[in-house]
């Protein structure tokens, strides 16, 4: 049986419209769903200034629709997490990532205590705030992202659509504006930071389209305290696909949905092979925007096959407005899959 | 000065180029035995690794507890918000495809899959293909894709194996499991053995104040130390056994000694002319002393040096050997490989060096005060060691009482060197006392035993230094021969007398395979309800191991039936009372603690104990103190009762089954064989349990067989070789014999009985001093090393064989020696100048 | 200048023709070239003549230590060249003494167990033995020293000694290699009458081997020899 045949034939939830979103409930894991993620990415500063940019990003893959459950290491889903600090003035990025199964709490997502958690790296979910803490070898911080503004549901019917078939599409959930507030200890220094935060959570069980490579994802948060998010799927030919998309979040909390055609997004310069400079423009809202990174070298790289490289990282935009945000930027090394991989890098 | 050191020594070292050669391989076996065993104990004892440490990954902190820690403590631990990495392990060992025994360990995969990966190892997570049930394995074991049988406990189980591991990371096979697995495989029920926590490298050198944190907030019964501890404790448990076998491994060297002297003493009566003539023309006598040093210093780095080489040879073969003993005696180790370590190898060599030095020195000293004048005369019988022989027989009673009063001294470090020391005086008693005898006897022998004997005794009292000093090395040897195996057999009485009244059970179960001081495998508990059940069977006494670890020292604590071993077994005790004992026992109160244990921790009956158990630490009045010969570790008893308390879903190590003297043996044994029949279990009854020890017992002491055995055969080789040299200096009388009308045979048989009557003075002063060094072995060094309490018991027969075999030995190495004498041509002798 | 033989007894010892030749050190030495001697019963023969003459050589020779390379030595009418290993043990034993020029008494040994060794190698029992060699002791004038030691003896003494040793088996033929050549002369005067008086007593043939002239005034012939061959 092929890897298309088993996946088609597999009972796992398709993201296709019509799901009623409950919240709190749908913060929260959604089993029946294969791949989740929970998304945390920051700008923040200290009293002075020094700018730091965060991500603390958790992952669920169900290993299979079922597994019997025989003693408490029995394991259905597996916890990723991954977690980044850029040292902006200080030129550094640091990032780590952990790979768990839930055995007897060490990883998972508890809706009741609000908690989604992989060791010592934890986000409470409250009505009013989710509180980030994460600790690491070389840094660990301690933040308090306050809700800003409530949270928004992109695309059309409930789902973002990434491809021609029903079910090549996600329930994304994000909240675009989060008030960031809290301690940042890197090596023996302590940061007292403030600054803003995004948040994204997405819930599929679909693979990526197989003429796609990646993509290029994009939150701004404009100091006109409207937000955007885009993403450009990107072909294997290099061109956008034409299920690229994005939402426009007005100050108010309204979203609108961006489409495909409205969406100019132009790589710049090239760092490693990834382009780190962007030309932004919607022309529609009279947003021509420039993106440069706030450091280059935001790259995290893979230990292991297991996982893709990608780079993730602080942004700052200039031009029509003024903003920061994060760019992400996948499948420049190999291609993306949500799934076990499987033989050697081709 | 060093074409004179080759003119005056190295060329008559060529020139008698047997006698070099024998001496240089007493020298070069001495030195190879203590390289071999040193060499051998570190590979044996795996380096002071248990097989548990064998996949190391640079972990710094280990959390363990008896019976297990829960599972949800790893939960609490991740969360906590340090910079540490956890890595919890089941930790067993399995038997593969029936065959060997190997460590076996149960991993996180998920949370190791990323090193795993990145190392190149393909450990992924578990597939999601159902059904399939993997392993991964060190390549000796099997490669991808085989299936692979794995007995743990009791059941066996098949696997696939989905990958090999990198065996340089990891000494010795293994077999890895994800936790999950090795969960079910080995019935922990969700517990975990042991908690590797490791540091970040910023972190490292604050191991200690680490594991104070992490043991903050921990249940009492949970222990949280440094990585190194335990690999500190096998080295100290350990200790006692390597010192033992380094102190019988320097034997050979002792008895090396002895003819080193002989040799160079030799080497100074051969010379006296030239030395004389030497000191005539203006050679001083330090420049004599520092010559003859210098030879015995060839001989100790040359003999050192080929010592080495052998040594590194023997040391494969003695690995086996001494693993043996480790394995039954202390704990599973994985032969690690045998290394060739500078620091033994600069040891033995030094000792080599530095004995043949020593026993030198007196000759050498010797050979500096020969006035010019008197190294001219010749022909002088050696009458100063006459009167010395007296004064030596002085100093030999001295050394006896100094002996005597060493082993009443307490044990030092743990290490009883009051009796290494008593042992050393002994011998050196026994070689003072060797002149007089020799004279004694040597003196009287007159024509009555023949001509030959008489010519034989009065040629040895003659020669009183050089037959002496032979007949000292070879007692030695037999000294160490007769103690040993007095000891050895006295232990094998004693424990056979323990087994047969302690051990009353009428079959015995355990889990199939070789049985280890660490290793605890267990039964299922279904098994044992069933054979309860069959008729005739009175009681099935559960028994429980855990291995723990008190005062750093490993102790086996063990839960029982306490009822049916006092009702059944009519256990008794050494000291304490039998009633009071159980009484206090089942209340939950006492314990009773075996003889090792007691002696090891200064623990007597009424004292208090603390012990570990589950995540709590009772303690425990000690209301008894029994025998025990299978460990020397030591035994805390429990009630099962209190044990389930604290460990509540345990299952049984071994069975012990009370039958009803009435009932069918054979058929219930078929019985009880039939309940448990597809487990893999191994049945003794009471009198197969019996050789079952023995052949351990055998097996443990064979190293110590070798030992000795090399010391004889140094010995031996020193007698053929210093009586050729004697031969070679009496030439002349031969010669004269001939003359006087002495038949060839004649002088055959004068030569026999020379080396007859050097064995048996040898046997003489061996055997009686090698009795008085077993009370020395027995009840000092074994008591204060070990802790048992070994009833003195001659093994006559099997001493009287060994001593006739040693006799015949020597007389044949009187063979060569006389035959030599016998080719001598008496005109070329007699006119010599 | 020759005596004759005075007794006119059958010869004890008749060396005819012999020569004696080995190789030494890759050369062919000639030690004895074409020797013939013959010794009655009683007769005291000197062998004079300068180291490496072939003295010590003939003495070997007559006294069945060794082999003639051509000719024959008979001792006591047998031809030594006919007998094995055993013969010529047991014919030393009856026939022959030795004396020394360094005395060669086990240290090891009394003077008493000295003199009797050649009757125990003989195989006869410790008492005759011992009584015998307290005889032979009293005949060399050294009764009461049966318990001493050699090292406690003078020179003379020790050769005394071994003379009493030599006769303990009353030998037909006694040879004596230098006996006086480590003593000085008085003694050595004395040791020459006891030998002389051996021969006469006990009817045995005495051969000495001297480089020393003088000692020649007790013989009854002197044998010259030089380079292998009698002058």
């Amino acid at each position: 049986m092929t890897r298309r045949q088993w996946l088609a034939a597999t009972t796992f939830l398709k993201a296709i419209p019509g799901w009623r979103y409950e919240f709190p409930r749908d913060h929260f894991s959604h089993p029946a769903f294969r791949t989740e993620w929970w998304y945390y990415t920051g700008n923040v500063a200290d009293a002075q200034g020094r700018p730091f940019g965060f991500e603390l990003t958790f992952f669920r893959a169900a290993l299979a629709e079922s597994v019997e459950r025989r003693n408490v290491w029995s394991t259905r889903d597996a916890y990723m997490a991954h977690l980044a600090l850029t040292d902006i003035a200080g030129k550094a990025f640091y990032h780590s990532e952990r790979l768990n199964r839930p055995g007897p709490g060490l990883a998972g997502v508890d809706a009741a205590r609000g908690r989604i958690w992989n060791g010592n790296w934890e986000s409470l979910v409250q009505p009013e705030a989710h509180r980030l803490r994460a600790v690491a070898e070389k840094f660990s911080f301690a933040l308090d992202l306050a809700v800003a503004k409530p949270p928004v549901i992109h695309g059309h019917g409930g789902v973002s659509q990434k491809g021609p078939l029903a079910g090549q599409a996600s329930h994304y959930i994000s909240f675009t504006r989060l008030e960031a507030g809290g301690e940042i200890v890197l090596g023996a220094e302590r940061f007292r930071v403030r600054g803003s935060a995004w948040m994204d959570h997405e819930f599929f069980s679909s693979e990526l389209d197989e003429k796609l490579a990646g993509w290029d994802w994009f939150s701004i948060q404009l100091d006109n305290r409207e937000e955007l998010m885009l993403y450009r799927l990107r072909q294997k030919d290099g061109a956008a696909s034409p299920w690229s998309a994005g939402s426009y979040v007005r100050a108010d909390g309204r979203i609108e949905h961006l489409e495909a055609a409205e969406l100019e997004l132009e790589p710049g310069r090239k760092w490693k092979n990834y382009p780190v400079a962007w030309r932004v423009r919607v022309k529609r809202l009279g947003i021509d925007l420039l993106a440069e990174p706030r450091l280059d070298s935001q790259e995290l790289l893979s230990k292991a096959k297991l996982t893709p490289s990608y780079w993730e990282g602080a942004m700052v935009f200039r031009g029509s407005h003024r903003g920061l945000g994060y760019l992400e930027m996948t499948g420049y090394d190999d291609r993306v899959l949500f799934t076990r991989r499987e033989g050697v890098r081709k | 000065m060093s074409a004179l050191f080759a003119r005056l020594i190295l060329r008559p070292l060529w020139a008698d180029r047997g006698r070099t050669m024998v001496t240089l391989a007493s020298i070069a076996l001495g030195v190879a035995v203590i390289f071999a065993m040193d060499l051998a104990g570190e590979a044996a004892a795996g380096s002071f690794r248990s097989s548990m440490e064998t996949v190391s990954g640079g972990e710094d902190i280990e959390i363990l507890s008896t019976g297990g820690l829960p599972a949800d403590l790893l939960g609490r631990l991740s969360g906590l918000p340090y910079p540490l990495r956890y890595s919890p392990r089941i930790e067993d060992f399995a038997i593969v495809n029936e065959k060997r025994t190997v460590p076996l360990f149960g991993v996180d995969v998920f949370a190791n899959a990323l090193e795993l990966a990145e190392a190149g190892n393909r450990a992924e997570p578990k597939l999601t293909e159902a059904g399939q049930r993997g392993v991964f394995t060190t390549a000796g074991l099997g490669r991808r894709g085989e299936s692979i049988r794995l007995q743990v406990n009791d059941e066996a189980h098949d696997f696939t194996i989905l990958g090999t591991i990198d065996s340089r990371q990891v000494s010795g096979d293994l077999v890895l499991l994800d936790l999950e697995d090795a969960d079910l495989v080995t019935g922990r029920q969700g517990k975990i053995d042991r908690i590797l926590v490791t540091l970040p490298e910023t972190e490292k050198a604050a191991v200690d104040q680490w594991a104070e944190r992490l043991r903050q907030g921990m249940p009492e019964g949970i222990t949280v130390r440094p990585v190194g501890a335990r690999k500190e404790e096998n080295r100290k448990m350990l200790a006692a056994f390597r010192w033992n076998l380094r102190v019988l491994s320097y034997i050979a060297l002792l008895v090396g000694a002895f003819l080193i002297y002989n040799t160079i003493s030799v080497s100074v009566v051969r010379r006296r002319a030239e030395i004389g003539i030497v000191r005539a023309v203006g050679g001083t006598g330090r420049l004599m002393v520092a010559g003859f040093l210098a030879e015995a210093l060839f001989f100790g780095l040359a003999g050192g040096l080929l010592g080495l080489a052998l040594g590194r040879i023997l040391a494969e073969g003695a690995v086996k050997l001494v693993g043996l003993t480790v394995t039954a005696l202390y704990v599973s180790s994985t032969a690690a490989p045998v290394e060739f370590a500078w620091s033994a190898a600069a040891v033995s060599l030094g000792s080599g060096v530095l004995v043949s030095l020593l026993a030198a020195l007196a000759p050498a000293l010797e050979a500096g005060r020969i006035p010019p004048t008197e190294a001219m005369a010749r022909g002088r019988v050696d009458t100063q060691l006459q009167a010395a022989a007296g004064r030596q027989l002085a100093y030999a009673g001295a050394l006896l009482g100094l002996s005597w009063a060493l082993s009443l001294l307490p044990p030092w470090g743990g290490k009883p060197m009051g009796g290494y020391v008593a042992t050393l005086a002994l011998v050196g008693a026994a070689s003072f006392t060797a002149p007089s005898l020799v004279a004694f006897v040597g003196r009287r022998m007159t024509g009555w035993a023949g001509v030959e004997a008489l010519l034989a005794g009065r040629s040895l009292a003659g020669a009183l230094r050089r037959s002496s000093v032979l007949v000292a090395a070879l007692a030695t040897a037999i000294a160490m021969m007769t103690s040993v195996g007095i000891m050895v057999g006295s232990f094998r009485e004693t424990m056979l007398t323990w087994i047969d009244r302690q051990i009353r059970a009428d079959f015995y179960l355990r889990p199939a395979g070789e049985a280890a001081m660490d290793r605890h495998p267990t039964i299922s508990e279904d098994v044992a309800r069933r054979i309860e059940q069959i008729p005739g069977v009175l009681a099935v006494d559960r028994f429980r191991a855990y291995s723990i670890r008190y005062n750093g020292l490993p102790v086996i604590l063990a839960a029982g039936d306490v009822q049916a071993q006092m009702r059944y077994g009519r256990t008794s005790l050494q000291k304490g009372d039998n009633a009071d004992a159980v009484r206090g026992m089942l209340a939950g109160e006492a314990v009773i603690v075996s003889e090792p244990f007691g002696e090891k921790h200064g623990v007597k009956v009424g004292d208090r104990i603390t012990v570990p158990l589950g995540q709590a630490r009772p303690s425990f009045r000690v209301a008894g103190i029994f025998l025990d010969y299978s460990s020397e570790n030591g035994y805390i008893i429990l009630d099962q009762s209190v044990a389930r308390r604290y460990l509540p879903a345990d299952e049984p190590s071994n069975l012990a089954i009370y039958a009803d003297e009435k009932a069918d043996r054979a058929a219930l044994r078929a019985r009880i064989e039939a309940s448990y029949a597809p487990r893999r279990i191994a049945l003794f009854e009471n009198r197969s349990l019996r050789n079952e020890a023995v052949r351990i017992f055998d097996q443990t002491f064979a190293v110590t067989y070798a030992l000795e055995a090399v010391a004889i055969f140094v010995a031996v080789m020193g007698v053929a070789g210093a009586m050729l040299a004697l031969i070679i200096d009496r030439r002349r009388e031969i010669g004269l014999l001939r003359f006087l009308g002495g038949a060839a045979g004649q002088v055959r048989r004068m030569v026999l009985f020379e080396a007859g009557l050097i064995g048996l003075f040898s046997q003489l002063l061996g055997v009686l001093s090698g009795a008085l060094l077993s009370l020395v072995l027995i009840f000092v060094i074994n008591k204060q090393s070990f802790g048992w309490t070994i009833e003195f018991h001659l093994p006559v027969l099997a001493l009287l064989s060994a001593l006739a075999f040693v006799l015949l030995a020597t007389i044949l190495a009187g063979l060569y020696p006389a035959r030599m004498a016998t080719r001598l041509n008496p005109i070329e002798v007699m006119h010599e100048e | 200048m020759e005596k004759r033989n005075l007794t006119g007894c059958v010869a004890i010892l008749r060396i005819e023709d012999v020569s004696k030749e080995y190789v030494a050190q890759g050369q062919r030495v000639v030690a004895l070239d074409a020797v013939s001697l013959e010794m009655a019963p009683g007769e005291f023969f000197a062998l004079v003549g300068r180291s490496g003459c072939g003295k010590s050589t003939l003495l070997n020779l007559a006294g069945a230590m060794d082999f003639p390379t051509r000719g024959t030595v008979r001792i006591a009418g047998q031809d030594t060249g006919r007998l094995d290993d055993a013969g010529l043990t047991g014919l030393r034993r009856q026939q022959v003494g030795f004396i020394f020029q360094n005395f060669q008494l086990l240290p090891t040994l009394t003077v008493a167990e000295n003199v009797e060794l050649p009757l125990l190698l003989a195989g006869l029992r410790p008492a005759p033995a011992r009584a015998r060699a307290i005889e032979s002791l009293a005949w060399v004038e050294l009764d009461g020293y049966e318990n001493r030691m050699p090292h406690q003896l003078s020179g003379g003494q020790m050769q005394r000694v071994a003379i009493a040793r030599a006769l303990v088996h009353r030998p037909r033929l006694l040879l004596a290699d230098e006996p006086i050549g480590n003593l000085d002369t008085a003694t050595g005067n004395l040791i020459l009458d006891l030998l002389r008086r051996a021969a006469r007593d006990f009817s045995a043939a005495v051969l000495m081997a001297t480089h020393s002239p003088d000692s020649t005034r007790v013989t009854d012939r002197v044998v010259e020899m030089r380079d292998g061959r009698i002058q």
